[in-house]
């Protein structure tokens, strides 16, 4: 492809545009929507996600030793297992201590006011948050531990949230994406109806496929940046305003928020809309070129 | 140049428009094809620029087998078969120079091959001076000088016109004639579609007669309408 084809390329996409004005605002603005729908939804699955991943790994497992065990055999056992990430011991005092500090009471005091019942114990930290019920079958066997403790059922509830939010997420997505689709080919091929003439020329005299629908490619193309631009704008707005209620008010949840992440979360969703609007004009064009 | 061998087409609900079609035209020949409304000379020229392919028989082009051509290599055919019609079909937003260009810009000419080839087309169909005019600015006649310097504009070997002067007044259709000649004699083979009586009768060239999609009479030598 030579410079003068490229700009004859271009030249046709913009006339077009510019010719369907309302239509293309149309467009362009569905396209807005649905990427808004499309993105808002990604933003709420990767969160929510995040949070899952936040509090699941909190859901660690404690191991309490019997009185006359040797903790450094028991955490070299414990680290045997593939699955464990870490191990944490911890003394009777610092046993103590954990539990003052989750209770909100004040450790001197309880240290001073009762005999410490609690034993010492090893945190152990798992790879993969789902595999905390068989690390903790397993540390049972181990010789010198007493007891095994973890928080199955909230580790297991918000690994199934998690999940749950996902796959509705891709559902959205696919249903979304499809929409966009039909819209985007819907109007390409009123785009090929008005200009059928001129694409009747082109076949006449030599024009190959692909010059016929390369502007109208790039047509929804632009129509897929304009959504794209525009979404990302509004979303992005929205999220720092969510973002920043959540930090005044529930500060507790761990929303994602840095440069990079928006950063390519524009990116993402500009590429999301490019590619949204090429394949549509793609789809109008193969129903519809060939009985031009 | 054109080569057609027991060609027959079927349309899909089953009207016949060509049957056992034979035809042989030369290079820089001048050929009309003359019948009624329905007789198949649309059908016949169809055939030549690949918007039909023969139900039986083969078409061959420059020595190349069109029907079996692949859609991909349809637009290569194009390129090298100029096609005129009755109703001009030029764009009506574009100027008499940038219709031209036009049949250049979607093969991807360089702007110095269009800055060459264009004018050369309008100063063969003598519109040299009516470059920057839109379409409807522009007579009937001029309008198909237009459609047939885009046609050519590409050099092809083959023009086609299919009822050229079917919009024309009689002294503007002569003139378009004249030009057809012109350019056959230039070594372009030219088949020409009509039912205007007075123009064949009047240009002695070759005449392929059409009655019910069957060739019923092929004047080689020249001759008229109706006889040899």
């Amino acid at each position: 492809m030579n410079l003068s084809m490229l700009e004859f390329l271009l030249q046709q996409a913009w006339q077009s545009i510019r010719r369907n004005g309302l239509m293309s605002l149309a467009t362009s603005s569905n396209m807005t929507v649905a990427l808004i729908i499309l993105s808002s939804f990604f933003l709420a699955t990767i969160n929510l996600e995040h949070m899952a991943d936040v509090e699941a790994r909190k859901a660690n497992i404690t191991v309490d030793l019997t009185e006359d065990a040797d903790p450094g055999k028991v955490e070299a056992a414990l680290l045997g297992d593939q699955r464990v990430a870490s191990t944490d011991y911890r003394t009777e005092d610092e046993t103590l201590r954990d539990v003052a500090e989750t209770l909100g009471l004040d450790y001197e005091t309880l240290k001073t006011t009762l005999e410490n019942p609690l034993p010492a114990s090893i945190r152990v930290t798992p790879k993969n948050p789902q595999d905390v019920p068989a690390i903790a079958e397993a540390a049972e066997n181990i010789e010198g531990v007493a007891k095994v403790k973890y928080r199955q059922q909230i580790t297991e509830k918000l690994l199934t949230l998690a999940r749950g939010i996902k796959i509705a997420g891709i559902v959205a997505a696919v249903l979304m994406g499809l929409a966009t689709l039909l819209i985007v080919s819907t109007t390409i091929r009123l785009t090929i109806y008005a200009r059928r003439r001129e694409v009747r020329i082109m076949q006449l005299v030599g024009a190959t496929d692909w010059f016929i629908r390369l502007p109208f490619i790039l047509e929804g193309a632009f129509h897929g940046i304009m959504g794209g631009a525009l979404s990302t704008v509004l979303v992005l707005a929205s999220y720092s305003y969510t973002h920043m209620y959540v930090q005044q008010h529930l500060e507790f949840l761990a929303l994602i928020y840095n440069t990079t992440f928006m950063v390519l979360f524009g990116l993402g969703t500009l590429l999301c809309g490019v590619l949204f609007g090429a394949a549509g004009s793609w789809i109008g064009l193969r129903t519809y070129l060939r009985h031009v | 140049m054109i080569h057609m061998e027991g060609v027959s087409v079927v349309y899909p609900d089953g009207t016949r428009a060509l049957s056992g079609v034979d035809l042989q035209v030369d290079r820089g020949e001048f050929c009309f094809i003359v019948g009624a409304s329905g007789s198949g000379k649309s059908t016949l020229l169809q055939l030549l620029y690949r918007e039909l392919v023969p139900t039986e028989g083969r078409v061959i082009i420059a020595g190349q087998d069109v029907a079996g051509l692949p859609r991909s290599r349809v637009p290569m055919l194009r390129r090298n078969v100029g096609v005129v019609f009755q109703d001009f079909r030029l764009l009506p937003d574009k100027n008499v120079w940038e219709n031209v260009a036009f049949a250049l810009d979607v093969v991807g000419a360089s702007r110095r091959e269009k800055f060459r080839k264009v004018p050369l087309a309008l100063e063969l169909v003598g519109l040299g001076e009516k470059e920057s005019s839109l379409p409807n600015q522009l007579s009937g006649g001029e309008r198909q000088r237009v459609s047939i310097a885009r046609a050519l504009v590409n050099n092809p070997s083959i023009l086609l016109a299919d009822e050229p002067t079917g919009n024309l007044d009689p002294d503007i259709s002569w003139e378009i004639m004249q030009l057809l000649t012109n350019i056959a004699e230039r070594g372009t083979t030219v088949l020409c579609a009509t039912h205007d009586r007075i123009i064949v009768d009047g240009m002695r060239k070759r005449v392929v007669s059409l009655v019910g999609g069957t060739i019923v009479r092929d004047a080689r030598g020249g001759g008229g309408y109706d006889e040899p």
